[in-house]
């Protein structure tokens, strides 16, 4: 016989490791040798010192006391004689009923605490899900909170851009209007039609859009007392001269700048005159002319 | 038969731990072994103190066996008791020439908590949790820490420090054949040698604890 072999088998058995064949063979090895059982119980005895290699812990008070109440409800040493009296009979049936009793609670005891350990491993289980879940939930929220926050300012930004542009495009509007008036804008110049006032000069601008002009006229004679100048505008729709009202000039240099209104709607002002005309003039001129467009 | 130590593991003025220290773990072996046969004898005779008795002798270590191998300590307590059921129910067939009564207590607790290991649906995760690839101490502190010390008898630093001494794949194999619950294919698996070569590590390193043990106690 291999004596390596034998103790590797003897080792392996001292950890109850052999199976099968190995195990036939290392119980054959024995029964032939009872020498070898020494040796074989001697590493045995070995391998179960391990037991003080695990860590040091220290059983619960209460195991001690529940380990001695249980041997004494249900288990006593094994009997001595075969005979036994009557009344130990007796005795021993009721110790018996204890230790069924004993047993079935020990069972139920048992049973409840595994159902309430694994209860207790779903509730952790389910906890851990739960928390899980919140945790998603949560950096989902945080997310969304974020790129609502940056989307709120993307709108913030971009109305205020369409705001500059919308002020932007007012002012163009503005300044293409202001030039579209002016190029419709009636502007003609008055020179003297009579000799009797050679110096006089008048401007007239007439602004169609707002159907109003502006008259400037200077070195203008002063007249009597009962007399007035006054602005007519000349539409070839209407058969005579639109009278534009009358107006004053300043005694001292012969000017005037008036702002006029014809007493008809003016289409096409051909043509502005100036005449002299009684006081408060009149709808159709009667006096002179004194000034008129080129 | 208790020696009581009393330990501050706590700061001063906190708390007192006090830690018992079976007088077992203090004895000859021969005495050791003698004493506890005569405690099974008196436990046939339904002596309960015998097995109070017993149970201050062996409690410990049987327990933290238990634990090492289900990593659970309610279970490990179920375990413990029904192994001193056991041994008070079959103490009548307790003979010295099968082996010494420790040794009977340990291969009971141990069988009973790989029996409980493998019938659990997640014996695999398990199992990685309860044999770890070291022995449950630092190396570098020699037979453990201070406390493990403090709490531990003779007998228990003799059997850390012989297999301190070990080498270390020695160690290991040791360990999973001992706490790991495993076949031998599976701890050359976990191992990742072969087969040979794990059952020559457990036979070297136990013929060394044996010579070990019986050279210091």
């Amino acid at each position: 016989m291999n004596d390596d072999h034998f103790e590797e088998l003897a080792a392996l058995a001292a950890f109850d490791l052999l199976e099968g064949a190995e195990k036939a063979e290392f119980a054959a090895m024995l029964e032939r040798d009872p020498a070898l059982r020494a040796r074989a119980l001697a590493l045995r005895e070995a391998g179960s010192t391990l037991a003080h290699v695990a860590p040091a812990a220290i059983p619960p008070p209460e195991l001690k006391a529940r380990i001695l109440a249980s041997a004494a409800a249900g288990v006593s040493a094994p009997a001595k004689s075969n005979l036994i009296a009557f009344p130990v009979l007796l005795a021993w049936a009721a110790a018996a009923c204890f230790a069924l009793v004993a047993a079935w609670m020990g069972e139920l005891y048992m049973g409840s605490r595994a159902q309430a350990r694994a209860l207790h491993d779903e509730m952790a289980l389910a906890a851990l899900t739960l928390q899980s879940a919140r945790n998603q939930m949560e950096a989902e929220h945080i997310i969304h909170r974020q790129e609502l926050a940056d989307a709120q300012g993307q709108v913030a930004e971009a109305t205020h851009r369409y705001a500059d542009s919308e002020r932007q495009i007012t002012a163009l509007d503005q300044r293409l209007k202001s030039q579209g008036d002016l190029a419709n804008f009636k502007i003609s110049t008055l020179a003297s039609l009579l000799g009797n006032t050679p110096q006089a000069l008048a401007v007239a601008v007439w602004d169609p859009a707002r159907q109003q002009g502006v008259l400037s006229v200077s070195k203008l004679p002063t007249l009597a007392k009962n007399q007035d100048y006054q602005l007519w505008v000349i539409d070839p729709q209407y058969p005579g001269p639109v009278s534009g009202g009358v107006f004053a000039i300043d005694p001292e240099n012969g000017t005037a700048h008036v702002t006029f209104k014809a007493d008809k709607l003016i289409k096409t002002p051909a043509k502005f005159a100036v005449s002299r005309e009684a006081k408060g003039g009149g709808d159709s001129p009667k006096g002179p002319i004194v000034l008129l467009s080129q | 038969m208790l020696a009581w130590a009393v330990m501050a593991d706590e700061p001063a003025g906190l708390a007192w731990v006090v830690r018992m220290t079976s007088a077992r773990e203090t004895e000859l072996p021969e005495d050791r072994a003698a004493i506890d046969a005569r405690l099974f004898g008196r436990m046939v005779q339904g002596d309960r103190d015998a097995l109070a008795e017993l149970y201050d002798r062996f409690s410990r270590p049987l327990y933290a066996t238990s634990l090492r191998i289900l990593n659970d300590p309610s279970e490990a307590q179920d375990v413990v008791h029904d192994v001193f059921i056991s041994l008070w129910q079959k103490s009548a067939q307790f003979a010295t020439e099968r082996g010494t009564a420790f040794s009977w207590a340990v291969t009971l607790t141990r069988n009973r908590s790989i029996d409980r290991l493998r019938s659990r649906q997640r014996r695999a995760t398990l199992i990685a949790e309860s044999a770890p690839t070291d022995l449950g101490y630092d190396e570098d502190a020699g037979a453990g820490g201070a406390a493990d010390q403090a709490a531990s008898g003779d007998q228990a630093l003799a059997v850390r420090s012989a297999v301190a001494a070990l080498p270390v794949e020695q160690k290991v194999a040791l360990e999973l054949a001992f706490f790991g619950g495993l076949t031998q294919q599976e701890i050359a698996q976990r191992l990742n040698e072969p087969l040979g070569t794990v059952k020559a590590r457990i036979r070297r390193g136990l013929l060394k604890l044996r010579d070990t043990l019986t050279r210091r106690l």
